[in-house]
């Protein structure tokens, strides 16, 4: 009876055991979206860094997003390049274990370090991930990235998705076959799936409500008159005119070049 | 034996609960610190300044929904020189302003983000002179300098199912514009139009006016308190007088003092020399 007692705990300690393990896997694995600026703004189609050192600017452009999917060691990361600060490009996506990088393609998997994504000093920074698959930072917010010489680098906002439920498979391209189509599965990108809630519509915009100190007011908004304002001009020549003969801007009579009377 | 034993069981269960009501505090703690963090997060989202524009496009079409947009060629001319000249002051490079009238007796202005201004006809018809119209424009630019309407659909509601930028598009894009007007038509904030008054004042001053335009203008829109047409100005607006006081103020201290106010030219191009 003492024998089968202590078999009968031991049994529930290691189901116990187990149920923990499991759970502490589960737990482990994470998926999360970095939103990823630099210092600077895109002007016709071309980034203009611009150098500062201030956390909290507001200057920033667009340049990518990634999209993680985690259970350590593995990891993968969907990464969607951006060459107007607008519009985002189809995905590059990295496979990785531990420090470990390959670039999945259609034509097969090749180590980062030997495909010209590794060359990306931008696509090297969102892949940091320590020999245990652990990306470094917090779960969520702003997180501000240095350059050696101290300036900002890179601004990254993050997101994380709350309950993971991407498939293990998703994290290893061998894993349903050697074959080369069955790469298929694993380039296939996931991170647009979870978009949903948030994918545009067309957006047509019909009668609104606005408020008002006097309470609602149903509105048409009349984009036409928009698009007149602005392609209204004065020219510079006039406005050059119209300053000179007002005594304004560079011909205003000032006492000195402050504009401020002393 | 026994007594102890319940004693004992007692404590543990107390423990327990206590340790579970620490718990709970703890988690509460932490939810409300990520809350907090997650708000702070959403206001601190850049939107470029393409994105702004997109925005401002929208606001502005709803203005324009709710005002007729002026189609006085000559009048849309003059209120655009007058606004560029002082939008010339802004260091912001990336904004290309427009000016229009709304046909309208209420008397108002409005700043739509990425730089779509507007006054009313009927501010217009309480206006005495150019450097007036150069002031309640240049506090309108000071609004689109700050971002104020960016900054409060930042802050808003809207913002929570927005992950980036690139989300804000279609149906969401909708929203946020709807958040931005309302805004509008409501009224920005105390600090908002106090800040855009210092600014305004700075640039119409800068670009060549008398930096007591736009005081002058309030002076007398106080004086119309009451009238239906400026209801909606003292429902959306700081109190006059206290906007006026401090207005003075800073003049004073910045000794802001001279510049042209113009009144001949502006009767001309406004009222046809009337």
């Amino acid at each position: 009876m003492r024998n089968a007692e202590v078999v009968a705990r031991r049994i529930a300690l290691a189901a116990l055991l187990a149920a923990g393990t499991a759970a502490a896997a589960e737990a482990q694995r994470a998926e999360w979206t970095d939103v990823v600026y630099v210092p600077g703004r895109w002007a016709g189609g071309k980034l203009v860094s611009r150098k500062t050192a201030d956390p909290l600017t507001d200057s920033l452009a667009l340049v990518m997003r990634v999209d993680y999917f985690s259970a350590p060691p593995k990891w993968r990361a969907e990464i969607r390049r951006t060459a107007d600060g607008q519009t985002m490009g189809s995905p590059d996506i990295l496979i990785g274990e531990g420090t470990r990088a390959v670039v999945v393609t259609a034509l097969g998997a090749t180590p980062l370090e030997q495909h010209v994504l590794g060359q990306d000093p931008l696509v090297r920074a969102a892949v940091v991930f320590d020999r245990n698959g652990r990306a470094p930072g917090p779960a969520a917010g702003r997180l501000v990235e240095r350059a050696p010489d101290g300036s900002v680098g890179r601004v990254l906002f993050r997101r994380s998705v709350k309950n993971p439920s991407f498939a293990d498979a998703l994290l290893d391209p061998g894993a349903r076959s050697g074959g080369r189509n069955l790469l298929a599965s694993g380039i296939a990108a996931v991170g647009d799936q979870r978009q949903a809630s948030v994918v545009a519509t067309a957006g047509a915009r019909g009668v609104d409500r606005v408020k008002t100190p006097g309470g609602d007011v149903p509105v048409t908004p009349d984009s036409v008159a928009i698009r007149r304002m602005e392609a209204f001009k004065v020219g510079a020549v006039s406005l050059e005119d119209f300053m000179r003969t007002g005594g304004l801007g560079p011909y205003a009579a000032r006492s000195d070049s402050t504009g401020r009377q002393p | 034996m026994s007594r102890l034993r319940r004693l004992g069981a007692a404590l543990g269960a107390a423990a327990c609960l206590a340790a579970g009501a620490a718990t709970d505090a703890a988690a509460q703690g932490l939810l409300d610190r990520l809350r907090q963090a997650a708000n702070v997060a959403r206001t601190l989202l850049p939107i470029s300044t393409a994105k702004e524009i997109e925005i401002g496009r929208g606001i502005a079409a709803t203005i324009a929904g709710r005002y007729p947009v002026s189609t006085d060629t000559a009048l849309t001319r003059y209120v655009n020189l007058v606004g560029l000249t002082v939008a010339s002051q802004d260091p912001r490079g990336d904004i290309d302003y427009h000016f229009a009238v709304l046909e309208t007796p209420t008397v108002n202005a409005f700043a739509a983000p990425g730089g779509y201004i507007f006054v009313t006809r009927g501010a217009l018809g309480l206006m005495e002179n150019e450097a007036e119209l150069a002031g309640v424009l240049a506090h309108e630019v000071g609004h689109v300098n700050r971002k104020h309407v960016i900054n409060q659909i930042r802050k808003s509601d809207t913002m929570r199912e927005v992950r980036d930028q690139l989300d804000l598009q279609g149906a969401v894009l909708d929203r946020v514009v709807g958040t931005g007007a309302n805004a509008l038509f409501t009224g920005l904030s105390r600090g908002d139009e106090m800040e855009a008054d210092s600014l305004g004042l700075e640039y119409a001053s800068a670009a060549g006016y008398d930096p007591g335009g736009l005081a002058a203008f309030v002076a007398r829109l106080n004086r119309h308190a009451g009238e239906g047409p400026v209801s909606e100005f003292f429902a959306t607006h700081p109190r006059p007088d206290e906007r006026v006081d401090r207005l003075n103020a800073i003049a004073q201290r910045e000794h802001l003092v001279g510049g042209a106010d113009l009144p001949e030219r502006f009767r001309r191009e406004v009222t046809g020399g009337r």
